[in-house]
Formats: structure tokens, sequence, C-alpha cells
């Protein structure tokens, strides 16, 4: 599965690439991380807790960072397992500067995905992969705005990420239509979201 | 002779236990102390085992024990080859790669067993299963044919040079010559993929080894319960007559459950011995999809070679054939499609060179068509396409190359999947022709109605395709046939039943000889104690090939009935009848003994049973053809597409089908009915789709798409009536007619009604988006 | 996982008493529980019909209700429509149609069949194929299931 996308954030560059960079920025960011750890020069180890529904499990995850260019851009390469299956992938992120101290990400990556995630979540990937990845985006987003509040105003950060059920209920409410109309059961979607959330993981942590 | 109960309408014996919830089936089987299992399988499609850990899921309370590969040692061996290629052919290359009861180094397949659980509940047994750890090494997977020959492909099977699984090439004629003298050579690669079968019931197996008596029970849903016996006893080192097999109602078969030896239909009865415990396994939907046999990936290279006139001079095809990571039924398929190829029609010329590839997936065995409607789709195909090009009609195309009825036995000079030399042993194949294209009424279509219906706007589109279907191989079936003293009759055959209608059939052709009703035979199928001689339900051979052995031993009963009855009403045997129940004088019918009282005399307490005879009124024989029976049929649709939707609307729907003495219209209609609806599936519903990597990204029916009520149309049946000269009922099979010409017949109503576009179908199956993607690239090439 | 939950059940006018874990499934619970094993699981996600019993009446497929949903309800098997020597009128019908062949897929159709020719009793062929399009089947392409709704309606009209 290809991946691929833009999302632009309210910061400078050099901010950008400084959270995306911290395991326990993202930590925060994806709620159901139970640890992500930096456990080689460029390399991460994680655990992010799929709690949702019938696919509840941990996905264990290993994450490699290279070709690494601060602040423009990084590849990143990865692998994940848990019950549900498991998912393999890379990928580049680009950061661009842009007007008004915004900062354009575009991010493109290939995706493998086996066991019950591909054999019964293949379907709806595509539709809600865009939308999982906007939320966590999102997410990183208001913690990188908090910072830059901060930092205007010289005060401690104040940012609280959103609870696991609040993501959730986010990411639910976009599959919604696709769902309705479909003969598929919640449960084949909540398959796919514990992918989404670890592809999430790789490409946020870019 | 007029037949009394032959060619009836008879409604089912079996019905009032299956509509009241009172028939078993393998997942019914209840037996106090019963554990039950559930299968840690690869979510890989291609890996190294490098290490297992299950000591948690045995520690987890309620399980009993969690058996690896390891763990089976000396037990562990691969399946038994189950089909080795045929003697007779010529320079074949086969290597025989069987499936494993449980991975030992290498995953080959996604859904391949790793471990066991065997519990006190299902629930109890699934959870030990997320217990296990297992540490596996992702290695690159073969899922593409093509991919898969060229050269430095990851192997399936390390110990070989390549995934060449086999090599075969058969000849009749001289092709090249052919080609010489061709005006027309239409040169085509056409391609298709994989379905599954799709039973309704997943398979299941209890297995009940009892120590106290030594004796091995096993419920399973087997089309093959005979030869299953056959291989427990000699795997698990028992005589045959410590296993009984019974294959109880089973809920559909297709194919995939003539499969022998399954890796769970080992491990189970094996662990029950472990154990001294019953056990159960009933696989899931998921299972199913990843783990019960698959069919009909192929890639074939076609050229037909044709006069202007448009008679075929040649053919030849170079096709690959998809037998994923094992190979246990070694060339059934791939033979099939050879003997198809050709169709009904007769060719001169023909070669076949067919390579069979492993890949990571699924296991490919016969699913209800095995590989015959592979063959039918690439001749008709290429018969559309010479059609159009030559300006010949569909039609007059196909009649100009027919068999003509003279022609009958008429021989292949290839060799079938039974090993004989193909001979399509009787048929006249025009008229059979001529009545589908009345029954749909093809030149007032044509000529009036698409017309009419194009000036509307709508999209409209005929198809006609006449096929051949190969039935009722051997190598024998057997029955034997009882007079109880009850005066009904009881009768013992080998083959198991999944839906088939035999307990009426075959009791139909019982009560044709003895005179009894229909519903006085009781017949037992698939159970090894009951009968222990044959091999199966497969190849649409039921009726034909236990059906003959049904008849033959049943009329040594009559034979039988009719002497004791001559001493005893002392009457000439000729003057004699079998008429309700009753032996009776013809022009006396007063003067009559029943069937019970005469089953009581030939087994008397006291005298003497003659010398050379035998005591009771029981008779068993057997059957077994020189060569299969070729059936003939023609289906005929007439399709709406919706531009938008690319949904099709099948307007009506024909078949008409020559398959020999009909014994039951009622549930031949069934069985045509069903085939079709497959046939339905696999031509615009149902596809497996695998990733490049051996991933199936659509199991479960939220996505494989069987086809529903809705998307099925009402079929007109007619018949025509060849009789086989091959056996006494001069039956043929039908069991898949139903299945083989309708991906063939779509293709080509589809490119009839899209008559404003320049589309030529060279896959199945498809679907409407993947018409939407064909149309889409058509409007790019222009 | 393991604590036990005590129903009550009224299956085919029949009240069952049981303690069961939350997370058995209706289907389970019937078939090993309470041995009524007519109720046929095909695909245990909802999809192919097979285990449909009437759940107040209403067709409910049992695979995706777990058995402590069922506590106070009233549950009707293909077990509760007739016997072998007294078929309900819709059996009758699919025996002479010949609306079965495997019969696996048999009872969730039957149990579909009883409240729709309830609330239609004169059904069109599309209606009755609307009806049982969430029921799935293999063998019989539907045809003579159709035949067989259209018979049962008649008799249970008479």
């Amino acid at each position: 599965m290809k991946i691929e996308g833009e999302y632009t954030f309210d910061g400078p560059r050099e901010v950008v690439w400084v959270l995306v960079r911290d395991p326990e920025v993202l930590a925060t960011c994806l709620p159901g991380t139970q640890s992500l750890r930096l456990v080689g020069e460029n390399e991460y180890e994680g655990e992010i807790n799929v709690r949702i529904g019938p696919i509840a499990g941990v996905f264990s995850g290993r994450l490699i960072v290279s070709d690494e260019a601060p602040p423009e851009s990084c590849t990143l390469t990865g692998e994940g397992k848990g019950k549900p299956g498991f998912v393999k992938g890379s990928g580049n992120v680009q950061l661009f500067e842009q007007a008004d101290n915004k900062t354009l990400m575009k991010y493109d990556g290939e995706v493998q995905i086996g066991g019950r995630l591909a054999s019964v979540g293949q379907r709806m990937i595509d539709t809600v992969s865009k939308s999982m990845i906007g939320q966590g985006l999102g997410v990183l987003n208001e913690a990188i705005k908090a910072r830059v509040l901060a930092r205007a105003e010289a005060k401690e950060v104040e940012y609280t990420p959103p609870s696991e059920t609040e993501f959730a209920a986010a990411v639910a409410k976009d599959m919604a239509g696709g769902l309705l109309s479909s003969k598929l059961f919640l449960w084949l979607a909540l398959a796919v979201i514990a992918v989404i959330l670890v592809v999430i993981v790789w490409l946020s942590v870019g | 002779m007029t037949k009394k109960f032959i060619g009836k309408r008879v409604k089912r014996n079996e019905d009032p236990r299956l509509l009241t919830g009172q028939a078993l089936f393998v997942d019914d089987v209840e037996i106090p102390g019963m554990l039950h299992a559930a299968f840690l399988r690869s979510d890989y499609a291609h890996a190294r085992l490098l290490s297992i850990d299950v000591s948690a899921a045995r520690q987890r309370p309620g399980v009993v024990a969690v058996f690896t590969a390891e763990d089976m040692g000396e037990d562990w061996q691969p399946g038994p080859p189950l089909v080795s290629p045929p003697p007779t052919a010529k320079d074949v290359i086969f290597h025989s790669r069987r499936q494993v009861p449980l991975v030992k180094d290498k995953v080959r397949h996604a859904g391949e067993a790793i471990a066991v659980v065997i519990a006190e509940s299902r629930y109890i047994a699934e959870d030990a299963v997320e217990d296990i750890l297992v540490e596996l090494e992702p290695l690159e997977a073969v899922s593409d044919l093509e991919k898969s020959l060229q050269e430095g492909s990851t192997l399936v099977h390390d110990d070989l040079e390549s995934n060449l699984a086999a090599h075969l090439i058969q000849k009749k004629g001289d092709y090249e010559a052919a080609r010489e003298k061709a005006d027309l050579v239409i040169t085509r690669r056409i391609v298709t993929d994989r379905g599954a079968a799709a039973a309704m019931e997943n398979r299941g197996i209890v297995a009940h080894w009892d120590e106290k008596s030594q004796h091995l029970t096993v419920w399973d849903t087997t089309q093959a319960p005979i030869p299953i016996r056959n291989g427990l006893a000699a795997r698990l080192g028992l005589s045959a007559n410590q296993v009984r097999v019974i294959a109880p109602f089973v809920g559909g078969g297709f194919g995939p459950k003539m499969m022998m030896f399954y890796p769970e239909e080992m491990l189970i009865p094996w662990a029950s011995m472990k154990l001294s415990r019953p056990i159960k396994w009933i696989e899931d939907r998921r299972e199913n999809f990843y783990a019960t046999t698959q069919e009909r990936g192929q890639n074939h290279d076609v050229e037909l070679a044709l006069s202007r006139d448009g008679h075929i001079l040649g053919l030849k095809d170079v096709f690959l054939h998809d037998t994923g990571a094992y190979d246990p039924y070694g060339l059934t398929i791939p033979l099939n499609t050879q003997c198809h190829l050709m169709g009904p029609y007769d060719i001169e010329n023909f070669t076949s060179e067919v390579s069979v590839v492993f890949t990571n997936k699924t296991l490919v065995t016969p699913v209800r068509g095995a590989g015959r409607p592979q063959g039918i789709f690439i001749i008709e195909r290429l018969l559309d396409i010479a059609a159009k090009e030559l300006g010949i009609d569909q039609v007059e195309i196909r009649k100009r190359n027919l068999i003509p009825p003279e022609a009958f036995p008429y021989e292949h000079k290839i060799i079938d999947q039974a090993f004989a030399p193909l001979v399509l042993d009787s048929g006249n194949y025009w008229p059979v022709m001529k009545k589908a294209l009345d029954m749909i009424g093809y030149d007032q279509f044509v000529k009036e109605e698409q017309p009419r219906l194009r000036a509307e706007g709508k999209y409209v589109g005929i198809g006609i395709t006449p096929f051949i279907e190969s039935t009722g191989v051997g190598p024998y079936e057997g029955a034997r046939v009882t007079v109880e003293a009850s005066g009904k009759v009881f009768v013992a055959t080998g083959v198991g039943t999944q839906g088939q209608g035999h307990f009426t059939t075959f009791a139909q052709i019982v009560a044709e000889q003895l005179g009894v009703a229909v519903s006085d035979v009781r017949i037992v199928t698939g159970d090894t104690t009951e009968f222990h001689w044959g091999t199966g339900t497969f190849a649409s051979r039921g009726a034909v090939v236990a059906g003959n052995a049904i008849h033959a031993s049943a009329s040594i009963v009559r034979q039988k009935v009719l002497k004791l009855a001559c001493k005893i009403l002392e009457t000439p045997e000729e003057e004699l009848e079998l008429e309700c129940g009753l032996v009776r004088v013809a022009d006396t019918p007063h003067k009559s003994i029943s069937l019970g009282e005469l089953a009581l005399l030939a087994n008397p307490l006291r005298g003497a049973v003659e010398p050379g005879t035998e005591p009771g009124l029981e008779a068993t024989a057997y059957f077994g053809p020189q060569y299969g029976a070729t059936a003939f049929g023609t289906h005929a649709m007439i399709i709406e597409i919706d531009p938008e939707t690319m949904m099709i609307a099948i307007k009506r729907y024909i078949t008409v089908e020559d398959c020999g003495t009909v014994l039951n219209p009622l549930i031949l209609e069934g069985q045509i009915h069903g085939g079709v609806s497959m046939g339905i599936g696999n031509a615009y519903y149902e596809k497996l789709h695998f990733d490049e990597n051996g991933q199936l990204l659509n199991a479960s029916f939220a996505d494989y798409l069987i086809p529903s009520a809705t998307e099925m149309p009402r079929i007109e049946v007619g018949h025509v009536e060849t009789t086989s000269p091959l056996n006494e009922l001069g039956t043929k099979g039908v069991g898949e007619a139903g299945t083989i010409p309708v991906p063939a017949l779509f293709s080509q109503a589809i490119e009839n009604a899209l008559y404003n576009r320049e589309l030529e179908i060279l896959e199945t199956p498809l679907s409407p988006n993947r018409l939407f993607e064909l149309l889409v690239n058509e409007e790019k090439s222009r | 996982m393991q604590n036990s939950f005590n129903i009550a059940v009224t299956v085919n006018d029949t009240r069952y008493e049981r303690a069961v874990e939350p997370r058995i499934l209706l289907s389970d619970f019937l078939r090993h529980d309470l041995g009524l094993t007519g109720t046929h699981v095909g695909c245990e996600h909802g999809v192919c019909g097979a285990c449909t019993i009437l759940f107040d009446g209403q067709p409910a497929r049992s695979c995706l209700v777990f058995a402590v949903q069922a506590h106070g309800h009233k549950i009707t098997t293909v077990e509760g429509l007739g016997t072998i020597d007294n078929l309900h009128p819709i059996q009758e019908a699919f025996h002479e149609a010949h609306g079965l062949q495997c019969g696996f897929c048999t009872p969730g159709i039957l149990t579909t069949i009883v409240p729709f020719l309830e609330q239609n009793p004169d059904p069109s062929e599309e209606e009755i194929r609307e009806a049982i399009s969430g029921n799935l089947c293999r063998c019989t392409g539907y045809q003579h299931i159709v035949d067989a709704v259209k018979l049962a309606a008649e008799k249970m009209r008479k």
C-alpha cells in the first residue's frame, strides 16, 4: 500500500523538526503509545497499545531513521508486530519552510501489511489512512502550536494530548459514511485503525 | 421398458431431517470429555521459523496440550502424494512437495499451521494460541506466476532449482504445419485468477480414539472418507478395521473437501491418540480462506489458427498453472484444462505445454470445474475474437467447428486426468445448441429486440457458449444392496454426500430394479464401517460411477429375488413382476409374496442354504468405467449493463444440458442452478485478491462476495438426452456443468452489450470495478 | 473472563436457566450448551445468515449476539418450527420445491422466512429475493428457494 500526502504545521521548521525527533513528544501525541525509546543512534523501539473493541493487543515496533538532513528530510524504515498482524514499511518525509512561520510536511511511503489486518481490513485502509494520518498530524500540530506560543510568551508549555477515546471517536466519525453503506462490521474497521496507528508512529516520528 | 422411478421428479428422502435441524453435521458431534483444538497460523506468506515458545500457552488453565512440529517427533511427515503424473505421458517433470502437518522449518503460505492447542473449550484454545511466542524471519514471497519462474526468484522449496513444480507437453497432430496453412492466426495472453469454493460449512474434524476398544472414530467433512480411513490407518500404524471414518451430512463440498490429508485431518486424530481423548476442530471462516484449497490461477499464451471460413486448423497453448505452496494433487487440474481447451470442437492439431508453478499462496486443488472452466474460457474467447476478425456470426463459427454426431466416440489422442486417453464417448452437439438458441430467441433478439433497445440507449448483450464436461471417471465405486426382513432396502456405498441428493437418486435406481417405494430405500453414504471400498465424490462422478455400481448390485438382488420367488410362487421368472414391495405373478396379481417375506426365507434358521448360493437377498457389486463419460451443454444469456455502475442485470439465462439419462429432473435442475450461481460468482463477483507478498486481502464474506439471491437470475433449464454407451444407466455427470461456461459467457455477452467500445476481455474473474478499469484503459488507448 | 452469569432464556417455548461466561456467543450457547444443533454457523461475522434465529420473533444472527444478551428473551430456532412427522408449512414447501441441497444454510433461511411471510403473506419474487438476500446459499442458486417461499406463502394463506 502506498501512503502519501502533505500537512502544514503552524510553526517554524526547526521547531517541527525538534519535536518530531523527540520520542517523548511523540508518545504523548499518539494515545495508546506505551513507550517510544531511542535504542540506537537513529533507532527507536516502541510499544503501542491498541485497545479498541475486540482488536486488543500490543504492537511492538522498531523504527530506523536514515538519510537524515536536519531540518529538511529523512527516510524512515520500520516494522511492527502484534496479535492482529504485522506492518512493514519505509517512507520519506520532507519539511519545507513556508511563509508566516509555517512548515509544509510532504510524506510518501510504501507499507506492507499482513495477517488479520490485511485479510479483513484491506478495503478500508486507503480511505481510513488519510483520515488517521490527518488526525495524528493534527495532534502533533497542536503540540507545535503550544510550543510556539510558549516560546513567544516565555512560559511553560501547556498542552494536553487527546485521550485514546477521543482519538478513536474522531476517526470513527470520519469512517462512518463508508461503514454505513457497506456490509462491513465495526471490528473490521477497528482492525484497520490498529494498523494506521502504527503507520502514524513512523510518519509522525519523522 | 418405461421407467417407473428413474427420470421422475421425486422429492428428496433426506429433506425432513435437514429441514428440522435433525441432520448430523460434523460440528454437531458431542462426546463426553471432548476437547477442542485451535491452530496458530502464520501471518507471513514466506518466513523462516526461528523459534517457538509454547510454555505460556501450556500453563493457561484449561489447556491440555500444545503441539509443534518438534513435538510430533517421528510422526511428523508430509501428507501422502495423492495423484502422481500419468504414467503414460512422456517426458514429464514432476516435483512432488506435499503439505506438512505443522511448519517445521519454513512457512510457505499465509495461514499455514505452526502449532495446535488442545483445550477444554474452543474459547480457551483460542486464548492460548495468543500466548504462543513465535519468532519468524520474513522472507521475500513469490505470488506472481511469471515472477516465480524468473531466474533468481525466491524459492518456495529451497531444495529445488526453481519454482517449477511440473512440466508436461501434450500434442495431437502437427500444430506448426497447420499454422503454416492458416489464413488467420490469433495470438493472445489470457489470464484466469483464483476463487474460493466457499462451501457454507467450513471444514471440521472430530476424532475419538478409544483406548479400551483400540478403535479410532473420525467424523470428517471430507468428500473421500474411504481414502481418509486408509491413509489414517497407514500413518497411525493401525489396521484399517480399527479406523472408522464417517462423512455425515456435509454442508457443501465443491472440491476442496476432496483434498486429502489437510494438516488438521492428520493432526486431530493423531492428537486424540496421544491424549486418549476425543478432540474436535472446526475451521472458522477466516481459516477457510487461508487453509482450505483454492483454484483457477493460470496464465495462457495461446494461438488459434483458422481458415478464412472460420474452421479451426489448430490450437497451441503454453500456460502456467499456479499450484500454491505444495502440489499434492499432481497434474489433475492442468490436465483437465488441456482436455477442455479444444471444447466441443473438432480440432486436429493441438499442442499444449503446461508449467506448474509453486507460489507462496494457499494450496491449489480442484474446485467445482477443476481446470475445465479455464480451458473453455480460452477456446471460447479465441472463437469470439476469430468471429469478429473474420466477420462470421458468433453462433455460426461455433456450429462450423462442432464435432459432428457421426464422429463419436471421438478420440482426442491426449491423456486426461484419469490417465485414460481422452475420448468423447457420445454426443449430438448441434441440437443442444440449437435448443438453447430457440429457448432464448436468439434470432429475434439479435434482429429486432437488440436494435430497438440500443436505439433507446440501452447496453444489452447476448452470449451463447457451448461446452463439454468430462465426468464420471474411474477408478471405481461399489455398493451393497440388501433387502431387509421389513421389506425395506438398505444400500451402502462408499462415496460421501454433500447435498447432491444421493439419498434420493440412488434410491430411485434401486426402486427401479426392486419395485419398492423410493422412501423405502435407505441409503448410507460415507461411513467406512458400512462400506469400505471406494474413492470419493469428485469429478461429477457420484451418479455415474456409484450410481451404476448401485444399479449393478440392485440388478443382482433382483435376480436373487426372482429366483427365490419363482420357486415359492411356482411360476416361471419371466411371468413375475416386482411391484409395490411385492413379487407377483403378472396376470394374477393376488398371487404374490412380499420382499420382506422373501428376505426371511432367504436367510432361514433351519434347513440348508444350497451349495453355490448365498444367504439373504443381498449383493455387492462394483462399477469402473473404461474412461469418463463426456457431457455437453450450452448456456445462453441476455444482459443489460448499467454504464454508470457497471452492474449487470441478467435478463434471461438459459441452460441446455445433455448429461445422458436424467435420474431426477428436480435434483438435476438444482445442481445446474447451483453450478451457474458459482459460475456467476467466478465470472463477475468472486476473486481472491493476493498482494505481491502473498497476503490475501479479502478473507471474509464482507469482502469476498458470493452471489446472493438478488444477483441471481431465474434460470431456464432444457434437457437433451444422449445416453452414454459406457454404463448401463447411460448417465453422464452434471455436478460441475453449471459452473464451467459462465466466465466465457459473461465475457461474450459483455462485449456484445458494449458494442460501441473496442473492448476485448482477456481475463476472468471480472467485477464491476474491473470492467470499469478495462473501459477506462480502452478509452485511453483509442 | 471466567466469571459466569446466570441467565434464563426461553428457547422454543422451553425455559432454560444456565450459568454462562459473558463472552459465549448465543450461537455456541444454543448449539453446545442446549444441544440445539440445527442452528448452523457459517462465517462468525454476521454475513452468511446460516445462524439466523428468531429473537423475540425477529430474525437475528446468533453469531453476533452474546448468550447473556438473550437473558429474559424468547428465542426460536429451526427445531421450534416443525418436526419430521409434522413439518411447518414452510418446511413442507422447501421439501416439495427442492429448496435445499446440502441443507447447511437452510435453518437460517427458514427462520428468516417465518416473520417475512407473517408481514408479507403474498410476496412477489423480487420481495422474496430481497428478503433472503442476507442469507448465503452456495448450492441452490436460490431459484428453488424462491419457489419454495412462494409455495409456502400459498400454503399459509389457505
